[in-house]
């Protein structure tokens, strides 16, 4: 029954039709693939169109709303177009107990932007983010998969810097 | 039967049901906005919460099952004080806006806020609001009302089939919406609103048409398809504002379809033909009875059809008149007109629902009284075919004349030689056959719509000419 | 830490070499215990030794995770699931992290023993999202134990036969509720559902269904190896078995990973002999000593023994063993609203005193936070999180309500001096 290659008219590679066919037999519903789809349409635009949701939807075989009801639940998917670096700066009590508070007003100055707006460039998406899991190396922060710990402004500054000077 | 006691009260109960049925049995309603017995059961809106003996937390009585010797109390100092904090957080966001909204008079919100809730309002923050999408022709979303209960979520995922009333965001942000302004696709989009606790869901058939405390009900019976769904009529005066369905166990469960809903709208269709008629030209009744009665007497060979749409009071009505036909002398056809779906056999199911092939409500009832269908040829061939339908069957070609009895539109009357208009469901008691052999009796709303009549009376002018002129000759 | 202390986990983390499977095979007897339950013991001896053990849930809510298995019912045609809750959510939490990323093989192994003690063919290990290398990880390690032929079709040359897969969850605190994570794990939004019925009946897809957190897990292949009397003398206390993993963060002087065994310490005892006392020897004023959501503790409140019936008792919580450390130089008040804003965030919005109560609350406190405070608002938070706790579908409405209503008993001056006094009848706002 299973979608072995991808429709012509869809907007997702080959390559998501694959991993999900690898999938498929780990899950007694297909339903259950839904978060793993969605996290590999959003590795293929860096953020969720309505046409790679919709072609989730047509993949996994419901009605589009359900897919949209899911990806709205999870902060992690973006439904709208993130920067090329997403900067997400827990705030949460331990890391603003060792001053998460300063590292975003940092951000904003350097970068210009406000939390949750990305720079027009479209190099930067800034974010305040709940818990990650990393208080006993407080502050911490993701850009984009990867875990920085230990964070200081010094440490954020010469993250920046680099980031910035990439392509 | 195992027991519990609810409120003081010993009640018996069968294993399995819930808090919220058991206490009714004895006359406890406990307040509830997300629990719906037609759906599955959420625990979501915190208003049941009641004392149950043991336990130490509070229980949701949708979803606690009772069990014997379960000691419930539900006006306790705790659930009390847990219905006003419930009655508090829920209003907290809602919109003041009662005085507008078409839910006000018969919202469960307005109710159970006077019955359960504080006259006093802390809150000092500024209310969520939110934009709204179109949900297409049938229903009016108003989401600043919304009270999470997640009632159309359940009836669309659970009962129509379809998820496409969904929650998006989540928290204190959840928008309860279909997506990217998308129209509702089910057929049974009202029932939407219907199951709506406040007025976030209205219809926008009857949105601003009239307040709910004005409305007088009388139990009905659609007359859409052969499921007969048990409805309610809503009117004031002489205008039908609003059907809903009635519940019903084993026919339509608390569910119709939209089709069905909006079926009283064509009786107040101006095309609806509420006068005599000779041809298309409007005459008075006297007129049109006597060129009907002339027709009738000068044709020695008659077809009779009556229409499955109408109740069986007029089908053996109908019967019998054509059965005095046949002793004056004149040969007479008698069957039943019928739409798409001419017999029983074949009147399938169109969904998984409710909606039915056979868009007349008493093809059934027809069958029982032994009625068949007319064929195309007998009713081509007639010298008169007197036609008698409630307004939902195809009225078939004839090459001699047409007496048309019954509800019509304007453009079917040009080839009819009379016209005699009567009253639609809405206007007539009446019973019909659903599909499952069932007689449901239909309750008269409203008077008849212009000068149409009932059929007996129509029936009784038509015979009076006849037996006047025996006697007279 | 001292030498006599026992530990099972710590020595194993900081290095990432310790994470392969020879590492674990040689010098923590990796997969014997597995060998030992899968080709000597019935399930019912599993969950009798892991019952003896006293292992109680270190997810948060302590349950007894013998007594969780034996709820499965046995035989049945539906399938049975075991899932590793490893979303780690709770803010100050972040034990299971290390645990994934220094002994995968632990969790794997223990994850063996408690799918044979259920019967389940097919365990789901539900990591966060945001712990995208670890879940890489995780999948290295499984396929390093199934080429090893510790995962797969007959484990141990027996009839028993396991699969793991790794579900990835994508930012939603309340996936680390156990109900939530299963709609998750089905594709869902991860809403709580209604309880009864309860997972070990219908669970994930609707099966009977056991959910660990990854030190409980963990701890099983040790509980097979020394014996569950032998584990369970390992706490200090009678109740708790083992050792705790403490996440200890916050203003110390080494924040960080330290295992105890249970009940062998006080809350001053872990702050000031293993955190080394406080960052650049402030004051401490407050001890959140459970994970953001357990009530408050003031400074003279920490003699107290950590473990979770003497932190029951003076009317806080351990919950995962997360113990966040306040210096006089923070803001109460701001603190209290961060922890308030992080639950109104993550309330899934499904019943009404969570949605609409912690919002609520969270714009109470942003507006004391701003200058904007009004005399009434401290008792109207305090009734608030009344009327949440224990009146919500799932623990997120006690996690919102428990901390404000402690921070506002135990440091309402705090509160009070952020609210200026208005004479009455004085428009406040513009």
């Amino acid at each position: 029954m299973s979608t072995s290659v991808a429709p012509q008219e869809s907007v997702l590679s080959p390559k998501f039709y694959e991993a999900m066919k690898a999938l498929e037999p780990q899950y007694p519903r297909k339903t259950a693939l839904i978060l793993p789809a969605l996290h590999q349409a959003q590795s293929e635009f860096g953020w969720l169109p309505k046409e790679a949701l919709e072609a989730v939807a047509q993949y996994i075989g419901v009605h589009p709303a359900q897919i949209r009801e899911v990806a709205s639940f999870y902060t992690m998917f973006n439904l709208k177009p993130v920067g090329k670096t997403h900067l997400k700066i827990c705030t949460n009590v331990a890391c603003v107990l060792r001053g998460a508070d300063d590292l975003v007003s940092f951000c904003e100055k350097k970068l210009g932007i406000a939390c949750g707006e990305t720079t027009p460039d479209g190099k930067f998406t800034l974010s305040e983010e709940e818990c990650l899991g990393a208080c006993g190396t407080a502050p911490a922060m993701m850009a984009n998969d990867d875990y920085i710990e230990n964070l200081d402004i010094p440490k954020l500054n010469d993250f920046l810097e680099r980031s910035q000077h990439e392509r | 039967m195992p027991k519990c006691t609810i409120d003081g009260k010993e009640v018996e109960f069968k294993a399995g049901e819930n808090l919220i049925a058991v206490a009714k049995k004895v006359g406890i309603d406990i307040p509830v906005f997300c629990y719906h017995p037609g759906l599955s059961v959420v625990a979501q809106c915190r208003m049941c919460l009641v004392e149950v003996e043991k336990m130490p937390k509070l229980q949701t009585a949708c979803s606690t099952p009772a069990t014997d010797g379960m000691v419930v109390k539900t006006q306790s100092a705790a659930v009390k004080s847990a219905r006003e904090s419930t009655m508090e957080f829920l209003l907290v966001n809602h919109p003041l806006d009662c005085p507008i909204c078409d839910k006000s008079g018969e919202c469960d919100l307005q109710d159970n806020s006077f019955s359960h809730g504080k006259s006093t309002f802390r809150s000092h923050e500024e209310r969520r609001t939110y934009v709204d999408v179109d949900m297409g022709p049938v229903i009016e979303k108003s989401m600043n009302r919304c009270i999470h209960c997640t009632r159309c979520i359940r009836f669309g995922d659970e009962i129509a089939g379809i998820r496409e009333m969904v929650a998006i965001q989540r928290g204190n942000n959840t928008d309860i919406t279909t997506i990217d302004g998308l129209p509702l696709q089910t057929e049974y989009a009202g029932n939407y609103s219907d199951i709506c606790p406040t007025g976030s869901l209205t219809l926008k058939d009857f949105r601003f048409k009239k307040r709910a405390w004005f409305l007088k009900k009388v139990p009905s019976v659609c007359t859409g398809c052969s499921r007969g769904c048990n409805t309610e009529l809503q009117y004031e005066n002489t205008t039908v504002h609003r059907t809903v369905p009635r519940f019903n166990a084993d026919v339509n469960q608390y569910w119709m379809c939209d089709e069905g809903r909006f079926l009283f709208r064509d009786t107040q269709s101006k095309d609806r033909v509420v006068e005599p008629r000779l041809g298309a030209v409007p005459a008075t009744w006297d007129q049109a009875v006597e060129s009907a009665r002339q027709i009738i007497a000068t044709a020695k060979s008659v077809v009779v059809g009556l229409g499955s749409d109408l109740s069986l009071e007029e089908l053996a009505l109908g019967q019998t008149f054509a059965e005095e036909l046949k002793k004056a002398g004149v040969a007479v056809t008698l069957g039943s007109l019928t739409g798409a779906v001419i017999t029983t056999e074949q009147d399938q199911p169109l969904d998984a629902l409710l909606r039915r092939a056979d868009k007349t409500g008493n093809l059934k009832g027809a069958e029982n009284l032994g009625l068949k269908p007319i064929s195309e040829q007998q009713s081509a061939k007639a010298e008169v075919l007197i036609a008698v339908t409630g307004g939902r069957v195809r009225v078939p070609a004839s090459n001699g004349r047409t007496v048309a009895i019954g509800v019509f539109r304007a453009q079917d009357t040009e080839k009819f030689s009379v016209t005699l208009p009567l009253a639609a469901f809405t206007e007539k008691d009446g019973t019909y056959v659903n599909f499952q052999g069932k007689a449901q009796k239909a309750r008269r709303a409203v008077v008849p719509a212009g000068k149409s009549k009932m059929l007996g009376e129509v029936v009784m002018v038509l015979k009076n000419v006849q037996i006047a002129e025996k006697v007279g000759a | 830490m001292s030498a006599e202390v026992q530990t099972l986990f710590i020595q194993h983390f900081g290095k990432d070499s310790n994470r392969t499977l020879s590492y674990y095979q040689s010098q923590q007897s990796g997969y014997v215990a597995a060998k030992t339950v899968v080709t000597t013991m019935t399930p019912d001896q599993v969950i009798e030794e892991v019952k003896k053990s006293n292992l109680r849930g270190r997810g948060g809510a302590g349950f007894p995770t013998g007594m969780k298995w034996s709820f499965i019912p046995k035989g049945g045609d539906k399938p049975k699931y075991l899932v590793c809750n490893a979303d780690e959510s709770e803010p100050g939490t972040f034990k299971d992290r290390d645990l994934i990323r220094y002994t995968p093989h632990g969790l794997i192994e223990g994850m063996i023993i408690g799918a044979y003690a259920i019967g389940c063919k097919h365990a789901y290990i539900y990591i966060r999202g945001e712990y995208t290398r670890e879940a890489r990880l995780l999948n290295e390690a499984i396929q390093e134990a199934k080429s090893a032929g510790f995962l797969g079709e007959k484990i141990f040359g027996t009839d028993f036969s396991l699969n793991i897969t790794v579900h990835r969850g994508a930012g939603a605190y309340i996936c680390g509720e156990e109900t939530g994570l299963l709609n998750s794990l089905e594709g869902k939004r991860g809403e709580p559902r209604v309880k009864p019925p309860f997972p070990a009946i219908s669970g994930a897809f609707g099966c009977p269904t056991a959910v660990n957190n990854v030190e409980s897990l963990a701890s099983i292949p040790h509980i097979i190896r020394l014996g569950g009397e032998a584990y369970s003398k390992l706490g200090a206390v009678e109740k708790s078995g083992g050792t705790r993993i403490i996440s200890l963060s916050g203003q110390v002087k080494r924040p960080g990973l330290y295992e105890i065994q249970a009940g062998s310490k006080t809350l001053r005892q872990i702050i000031y002999d293993l955190g080394g006392g406080m960052k650049k020897e402030k004051k401490l004023k407050a001890v959140i000593p459970g994970g953001s959501s357990a009530p408050v503790l003031t400074a003279d409140e920490i003699d107290v023994i950590y473990d979770i019936e003497p932190l029951m008792k003076i009317g806080t919580m351990m919950g995962s063993a997360a113990i966040m450390v306040v210096s006089e130089s923070v803001d109460l008040p701001k603190l209290l609203w961060r922890i308030t804003k992080f639950y109104a965030h993550e309330s899934c919005g499904q019943c009404t005193p969570c949605r609409e109560g912690c919002h609520w609350m969270e714009s109470i406190l942003h507006r004391i936070c701003h200058g904007q405070g009004r005399e009434d608002d401290l008792d109207t938070l305090t009734s608030l999180a009344g009327n949440i706790g224990g009146k919500t579908l799932c623990a997120l409405g006690d996690a919102a309500a428990g901390p404000v209503a402690s921070f506002i008993k135990k440091f309402r001056p705090e509160f009070e001096a952020k609210i200026t006094p208005v004479v009455r009848g004085q428009k406040r706002y513009a």
